[in-house]
C-alpha cells in the first residue's frame, strides 16, 4: 500500500499538483488508464467545486488530498475548512436538455458518482471530509507481478 | 494539454493531446471562441488522442457549440476512444454535438 500526501490552497492553478500526484502513483503502481482518468476526473471535480463554492471570504485555505493506493482500490481523501457541503446531496442535471438549455450546472458532482465505485461524505470538526474510492479489479499489475 | 492546427482546405482541424480539465479548458476555451468568431468557420476538433474530460472542459465544448450554432459556423467532434466516449455518455453529451467517428468524416461533415 503506498499514500502520498499533498496540500494545495484554493486557488485553480493548485489543482494541477494534484493531477501530477496522481499520474505519478499510476505510472508507480502501472494502474489501467482507464481508472486513472476516472480518478483525475472525479478529482478535478471536487476540487474545482471546493475552490469555487466552499468559501465564503477571498482568504487562502489548505485543501489537504491524501492518495492511497491499495492492491484492490484506489482512494482519494479530500478535506477543506470550507462551509458544510455534502456533494452527495445535488440534484443530478437534467441531461435531457437542449444545446440552448443545458448548462453544466450538478455535472461536476453527477461525473463523480457515475465514475468512483463509492463515494462518502463528512464534517468533523468543522471540515469537510470527502472520500472517493475506486475499485482496481483484479489488483493492480504491480501487485499480479509481485505475487507471480 | 497541446493543440495542433491544421487547415484542410476550407475546414480547420483542432487536435487536442492530453487532457481537458480545470487547469487546460481555459486553453481550449480562447481557442474555440477566436476560431469559431470568424463567419462561415468549418471546425472539427479532432479528440483521438484525449486522455479524459471533465466538466470544465464539457463547460467549454457547451460554449463554443452554442457559439457556433449563433453564429452558423459548423463544429463537429470526431475520433472519440471508448474511455472519452464514456465520459460523453454519463454527462449526456453525445445527443448534444455533432460527432463524427474519424476525422476524415468530420471534415466531411462541415463541408
Amino acid at each position: 500500500m503506498t499514500t502520498a500526501e499533498t496540500t494545495i490552497t484554493n486557488r485553480r492553478g493548485d489543482v494541477a499538483r494534484v493531477s501530477r500526484l496522481v499520474s505519478e502513483l499510476a505510472t508507480a503502481h502501472l494502474l489501467s488508464p482507464g481508472v486513472v482518468a476516472d480518478v483525475q476526473v472525479a478529482l478535478d471535480e471536487v476540487l474545482t467545486n471546493i475552490i469555487s463554492y466552499a468559501y465564503a471570504d477571498d482568504r487562502i485555505h489548505q485543501i489537504r488530498v491524501r492518495l492511497t493506493v491499495a492492491s484492490d482500490v484506489f482512494e482519494a481523501e479530500v478535506e477543506d475548512d470550507g462551509q458544510p457541503f455534502n456533494p452527495l446531496t445535488v440534484p443530478s442535471p437534467n441531461l435531457g436538455a437542449s444545446l440552448r438549455e443545458r448548462s453544466v450546472g450538478g455535472l461536476g458532482i453527477h461525473f463523480v458518482k457515475g465514475l468512483m465505485s463509492d463515494v462518502a461524505y463528512a464534517r468533523i470538526d468543522d471540515r469537510n471530509r470527502l472520500i472517493l474510492k475506486k475499485r482496481l479489479t483484479g489488483g493492480t499489475e504491480a501487485d499480479a507481478r509481485g505475487s507471480a | 494539454m497541446d493543440l495542433r492546427e491544421d487547415a484542410v482546405g476550407d475546414v480547420t482541424v483542432l487536435e487536442v493531446k492530453g487532457r481537458i480539465d480545470s487547469t487546460t479548458a481555459p486553453t481550449l476555451g480562447e481557442k474555440l471562441t477566436g476560431a469559431l468568431s470568424v463567419p462561415d468557420k468549418r471546425l472539427v476538433l479532432d479528440l483521438r488522442q484525449l486522455e479524459y474530460i471533465s466538466s470544465a472542459g464539457f463547460r467549454v465544448l457547451l460554449l463554443a457549440a452554442k457559439r457556433a450554432e449563433e453564429a452558423g459556423a459548423r463544429f463537429v467532434l470526431c475520433g472519440l476512444s471508448s474511455k472519452v466516449r464514456q465520459l460523453f455518455d454519463l454527462g449526456g453529451f453525445l445527443d448534444l454535438f455533432a460527432i463524427s467517428a474519424s476525422r476524415e468524416d468530420g471534415i466531411a461533415a462541415v463541408r
